[in-house]
Order: structure tokens, then C-alpha cells, then sequence
């Protein structure tokens, strides 16, 4: 994750040339940041067809506003403030549609998981089971979690933002970002007590 | 038992590997611009539309002048309806009294008529008419 403070937007060309009329290197700067902030959406709305629907309105949206952006953060941290507040405005008009997802529609996504493909896991089908049982109460007790904290936990523990830039993308202080990652924590100890061993 | 912190920190890493599938970034960067070009063209056909009906607009109406003229008197006629009272509300309104005053005039004596000349006359001023 770039460092505002501390040195330039590597992405300073990309952004200018796009600036001009240039949709290839628009098209490099969605090539470099999208993976990363599908995980971020995706995290958060725990969808795939929400995330891809989101992702394609996200990148529309600094398309557009590309001209009134002037370099005040880096590139990756004005997208990504575009990217939540998108997030949480969508999670909020979900709610108010009629709540949040079933447990069906929720996509747990572990066939995917190269991790949890593990050659050692395989050779033992009961442990991949249990795995995946596990990963998918992890997403079902992130679901639990207000969607202040679970964006703070998607882009800690996840993404591996480091607070001080959760907390410029957020626009709160570090103590707010560090008190909600802790009461996520422990929201998510309670949930996952059962079936841990 | 519940995990620890740290575990519940390796077991939220494990996300990071939910990744969309090969070749999904190819079929998003068609998707992004077919939309793009969509909405442009979309944009357009609304600024050509304006342009469209602003010029019919300008050959008709032949000088700023009688634009404003024509607005204005149909602003007059319109207030003139809109504040007319209906007939029904005519038919409702209060009566007002007619300032008139009665005066008393004097009985004329039979002798004042005898004094007056009522006979037929040719010899009529003019404009008397002649029996």
C-alpha cells in the first residue's frame, strides 16, 4: 500500500495519461488495483454478482471523476475511499430492501481457495472438510459484524492495510480503527467457538 | 474453546486467497467499456436532442422581442382568467348598497297647468316634433 506522506504516486502517469483520453492506461490502472479491491467488495458483500456489478460501477465512477482528482492522496487511496463508501452505501440500500443475504446466496468461495486446496489438506478429506466448514462460519459471523467493523477487518486482516491508512480512507481516528478491529475480534472468537478444536 | 486472536488473524489471511477466476479481469475491461460507451452515446443523444429542439425554437421565434412580448401578454391574459370571479361566485357575493337619496317635490297647482300651453303647434321649436 502506497505511503501518502512519504513518497510520490507511483501511479502519477497512469492517472495523467487517463486524465487525457487515454483508456489504456485506465485499463492498466483497473488491471493493477481491481483483484485487490474485489477482495475488498467482495469481503464486504460476501456476493459475487454484487461485487462484479459494484466493481464495474466503482471503476466508472473514477473514471468520471478523474478530472476533479488532484493528487491530494495517492491513486490506490482515492480509489479506495471510492471503493467503500460504494460498499457501504450498497450494503445499506440492501438492508433497507429487505435485509441482508440468505445463507444460500452467501458464497463461501473455499472451492477457490488455493489455500484451503492444499496438497496436505487433501490427502486428508476430513480435515479439508472440516476446513471448510470452519471457512464458512468465518463468513457467516463476518456477515454478523456491523458493516463498520467488517470493513475494518477486511482491510486488516485480509488486505493488510495498515491502520494509519485505514484510518485516512475511513476519515476516523486510529484509536477508532484499532477499538473497532478489537471488538470485531471478539465478536468473531464468540461466533467461531464451537467449531473450533 | 475459543480460537485466539492470533488464530483468528491466520484463519481471516486464508481470505486473501479468494481470488476471481482466470481471465475474469479480460471479460470486466470489455464489460467496462461496452457500459462506457453506452452511457457516451446515451450522453449525446440527450445534448443532440436540446440542440435540436433549441434551434427549431430559434426559427420560429424571429427576434428575442416578440419571444418576450408574446410571453408576456399570454402572463396577462392568464392572471386576467385566473382572478375573474366564476358566475357561481358572482351569484354569492354580498350585495352593496347604492348611495341614492329622495328628494320631495312640490304638487303642481291646476293653475300652473292651465298657464302652460299644451296645444299642438307648428310652430315648434326645433326639435319638437310636430302631431
Amino acid at each position: 500500500m502506497p505511503d501518502d506522506s512519504l513518497q510520490p504516486d507511483p501511479d502519477e502517469d497512469l492517472v495523467a495519461r487517463a486524465r487525457s483520453g487515454d483508456t489504456r492506461a485506465f485499463d492498466a490502472l483497473i488491471l493493477k488495483y481491481g483483484e485487490k479491491l474485489y477482495g475488498l467488495v467482495y469481503n464486504m458483500t460476501s456476493h459475487k454478482e454484487d461485487t462484479h456489478d459494484l466493481l464495474q460501477d466503482i471503476f466508472a465512477k473514477a473514471y468520471h471523476s478523474l478530472p476533479r482528482f488532484r493528487g491530494h492522496s495517492s491513486f490506490y487511496t482515492w480509489i479506495y475511499q471510492i471503493a467503500v463508501n460504494m460498499t457501504l452505501n450498497f450494503l445499506k440500500k440492501r438492508k433497507r430492501r429487505g435485509g441482508g443475504l440468505s445463507l444460500n446466496e452467501m458464497d463461501s468461495a473455499v472451492q477457490q481457495d488455493p489455500a484451503l486446496v492444499d496438497s496436505s489438506h487433501l490427502a486428508n478429506p476430513e480435515k479439508q472438510s472440516k476446513l471448510h466448514e470452519l471457512q464458512k462460519r468465518l463468513n457467516e459471523a463476518m456477515m454478523g459484524l456491523s458493516e463498520a467493523h467488517r470493513t475494518v477487518v477486511t482491510m486488516f486482516d485480509i488486505q493488510g492495510v495498515p491502520h494509519a491508512e485505514i484510518a485516512r480512507i475511513l476519515k476516523v481516528s486510529e484509536g477508532t480503527v484499532r477499538s473497532r478491529l478489537h471488538y470485531a475480534h471478539i465478536h468473531l472468537q464468540s461466533q467461531l467457538q464451537d467449531y473450533w478444536e | 474453546m475459543k480460537p485466539s486472536i492470533e488464530e483468528i488473524g491466520s484463519l481471516l489471511a486464508l481470505k486473501r486467497h479468494e481470488r476471481p477466476e482466470e481471465g475474469y479481469f479480460d471479460d470486466f475491461l470489455r464489460e467496462f467499456h461496452q457500459r462506457r460507451r453506452a452511457e457516451e452515446a446515451r450522453n449525446r443523444g440527450l445534448k443532440g436532442w436540446w440542440k435540436d429542439a433549441s434551434a427549431w425554437l430559434g426559427e420560429r421565434l424571429t427576434s428575442k422581442w416578440a419571444y418576450g412580448a408574446g410571453l408576456a401578454y399570454a402572463a396577462v391574459m392568464a392572471a386576467f382568467l385566473l382572478s375573474a370571479p366564476s358566475g357561481e361566485q358572482v351569484g354569492n357575493l354580498p350585495a352593496t348598497n347604492v348611495g341614492h337619496e329622495i328628494r320631495s317635490v312640490e304638487p303642481i297647482q291646476v293653475e300652473q297647468l292651465q298657464s302652460l300651453d299644451l296645444r299642438p303647434s307648428s310652430e315648434g321649436s326645433t326639435g319638437e316634433q310636430e302631431f
